[in-house]
């Protein structure tokens, strides 16, 4: 059979199974073991499991399980509400200021635990209420918090970045780093928007009170006194500490980034063991369990995935289609919008570590060929998989809401978080003008990239 | 994905008599009793890798074993906590399909769906036991200079397969009796 046919078979034989409602780690998994036998040398199948644990016996793909033990640490104790809380007390004076520090809050507790889910929930739970009894509408509060969240897969540490920079062999240091930039520019586009619709709402809320309707939560004041907002401080700065801390011993050289995973869940650990208070196993144990059932989820089908991607390029279906793809000869900016689109749509279905893992052997040559910077494109494919973390109709973190927030409607959630589709969509487009919203901070730190 | 957050608490099941539902509570104890090894090995991971950078910077220890080590312990919480994971059903799919067809076909693509799982899981735990069994006859080691055996990792690969093809299994013998109990 040609490679056209088994990559078509392939193909079909994968939506199948996925659609079938297989677990997705075994769907891949079993796709795989089918082709081998159909396809490939009897031996293979001896090796197949050989394969997996070599692919996955990486110090860096299993960096992940701690990664998200130090997001689960946190994430767990109440350290989302504090950061919240403080950040509120200084910025309630701002015009929407509420909105923005709950975006702020988003993006510096996402940059702590790097799970978009955990952010949204560890956030919202406190902020979606807060913004609710301030007269902000229902979708606007959803919003803000569904797309303040997906900043945890763009903010290092990124499991999704970590992936990213496996598949593309590129600097897992770089990628942290070229994240920033744009995670900043969308947190400054969405407190943009948080403020002009606070005006939009807040007007509404006047006008109708002026014509004898109720008045709105919008028109009262809370003033905190400078005291107050004193004391808030004491309980967020460990956890600033820790993110900075973190932060010195991947870049000063002093650790490498797994080991900075192991480092930052000791230390988010002993942290909320001093600050809130729990270090009994029996506390503990809550944390660990989230930590396994997420990661190993996770493992599974990273594993399989790499098994996945491994048969695919074993039959060459891989590089025909990226050499199909080169020889399509399409412009620059048509090729990375073809293949922008394709990430978009499988994000709708798929969660991001594994569109990668299948997609990065056809799509990544003809970038590189087109000439397009790896680091660069793993910032922008990360923010359309953010898109999809809020689209529905998988989009993750929207159910995330739902759950906090049962009794918001499906339909205001989803109208809510549609502008912040829209600003990451613009975000896009600017990175694709100023490359250098990306690649200029690591440029500067780790030097210019020869790549 | 949802990193430390548990959309709902996992339900409990109501009691399944007979053979099936003594099969099922060994199954369900087996499952929580080795999340605690494998809980203990994140932890020792994570305090190896810290180790790490103390060692080399306060101490200018070498650091040859720590990474490997990490590696194995870290492969063995995710291999031993799989069955438990499949157990809470916490091995993601896309269930796109099952709000079109109608409760039967439902039923039956999700026996169909739990027997090709299980059937990949139990091919790939045999084939990983005998990965097990060459490694350990040879004595093979990894490459490094720490060069632990192989037979470790690969033993623990194929524990953890066993038991989430033998918890699928049960999945696929229970949605069996709950379909003869409906008819």
């Amino acid at each position: 059979m040609s490679v056209l046919g088994i990559g078509l078979l392939y193909g079909a034989a994968t939506l199948l199974l996925m659609m079938s409602g297989m677990s997705i780690a075994f769907a891949l998994g079993g796709v795989a073991v089918i082709f081998m036998y159909f396809f490939m040398p009897a031996s293979s199948l001896d090796t197949v499991t050989q394969n997996v644990y070599e692919e996955m016996a990486s110090i860096t793909l299993l960096s992940i399980p701690l990664f998200i033990l130090k997001g689960a640490a946190i994430g767990k104790s109440a350290a989302g509400r504090d950061l919240y809380l403080a950040l509120h007390a200084w910025m309630h004076r701002i015009p929407g200021g509420l909105g923005i520090a709950n975006v702020f809050a988003c993006g510096l507790f996402a940059a702590m635990a790097g799970s978009s889910p955990a952010t949204c929930s560890a956030i919202g739970s406190a902020g979606i209420p807060e913004m609710r009894s301030r007269g902000y509408s229902g979708g606007f509060a959803a919003g803000i918090i569904a797309a303040g969240g997906t900043l945890g897969i763009l903010l290092p540490p990124s499991i999704t970045m970590i992936l990213f920079a496996v598949a593309a062999e590129q600097s897992l240091g770089r990628l942290f780093l070229a994240g920033i930039g744009p995670g900043v520019l969308l947190v400054v586009l969405f407190s943009l928007y948080a403020t002009w619709r606070y005006r939009v709402e807040y007007r509404a809320a006047e006008a109708s009170h002026a014509a004898g309707g109720e008045k709105s939560a919008y028109l009262g004041q809370h003033v905190y006194t400078l005291r107050e907002k004193v004391e808030m401080l004491p309980r967020v700065l460990p956890f600033v500490i820790l993110l900075i801390g973190v932060m010195v011993a991947l870049y000063g050289g002093y650790a490498t980034p797994s080991e900075t995973a192991g480092l930052g869940a000791v230390l988010a650990l002993v942290l909320i063991a001093t600050v809130y208070g729990l270090w009994r196993p029996s506390q503990l144990s809550p944390i660990l369990v989230s930590t396994l059932r997420e990661s190993t989820m996770l493992m599974f089908i990273i594993g399989m995935s790499l098994l996945y991607s491994y048969v695919m390029s074993y039959l060459h279906i891989s590089q025909s289609a990226a050499e199909w793809i080169v020889g399509l000869a399409l412009s620059k900016w048509l090729l990375l919008t073809v293949i922008l689109l394709m990430v978009l749509v499988l994000g709708f279905f798929l969660p991001p570590v594994s569109i990668i893992l299948m997609t990065a052997p056809i799509i990544l040559p003809p970038l590189k060929a087109a000439g397009f910077d790896l680091i660069w494109f793993g910032v922008v494919m990360t923010i359309v998989m953010e898109m999809g973390l809020i689209h529905p109709p998988v989009g993750l973190n929207i159910f995330v809401i739902k759950n906090i927030a049962p009794d918001i409607p499906l339909r205001d959630v989803v109208w809510g978080v549609m502008p912040f589709v829209g600003l990451m969509l613009s975000a896009i487009v600017l990175c694709c003008f100023f490359p250098a919203i990306a690649t200029a901070f690591p440029d500067a730190v780790m030097g210019v990239s020869t790549k | 994905m949802s990193h430390g957050y548990d959309p709902r608490p996992p339900g409990t099941t109501e009691p399944v008599p007979g053979m099936l539902g003594r099969f099922g509570r060994a199954m369900d104890r087996l499952n929580k009793a080795l999340l605690v090894p494998c809980m203990l090995a994140l932890l020792a991971a994570a305090g190896i890798l810290s180790y790490s950078v103390f060692a080399r910077y306060f101490f200018k220890i070498a650091t040859d074993w720590q990474d490997e080590a990490a590696v194995f312990l870290l492969v063995g919480a995710t291999f031993i906590s799989g069955a438990y994971v499949q157990s809470q059903r916490g091995h993601i799919g896309i269930e796109a399909l099952a709000g079109v067809l109608s409760p039967t076909v439902n039923r039956w693509r999700l026996i169909v769906v739990d027997i090709a799982s299980g059937a990949f899981c139990l091919f790939f735990s045999w084939k990983s036991w005998t990965l097990f069994h060459e490694a350990w006859r040879e004595g093979q080691t990894t490459t490094s200079s720490w060069s632990p055996p192989l037979w470790i990792p690969y033993s623990i690969m194929a524990l953890g397969m066993t038991l989430v093809g033998l918890q699928l299994l049960l999945h696929v013998l229970g949605r069996i009796a709950a379909l003869r109990e409906a008819r």
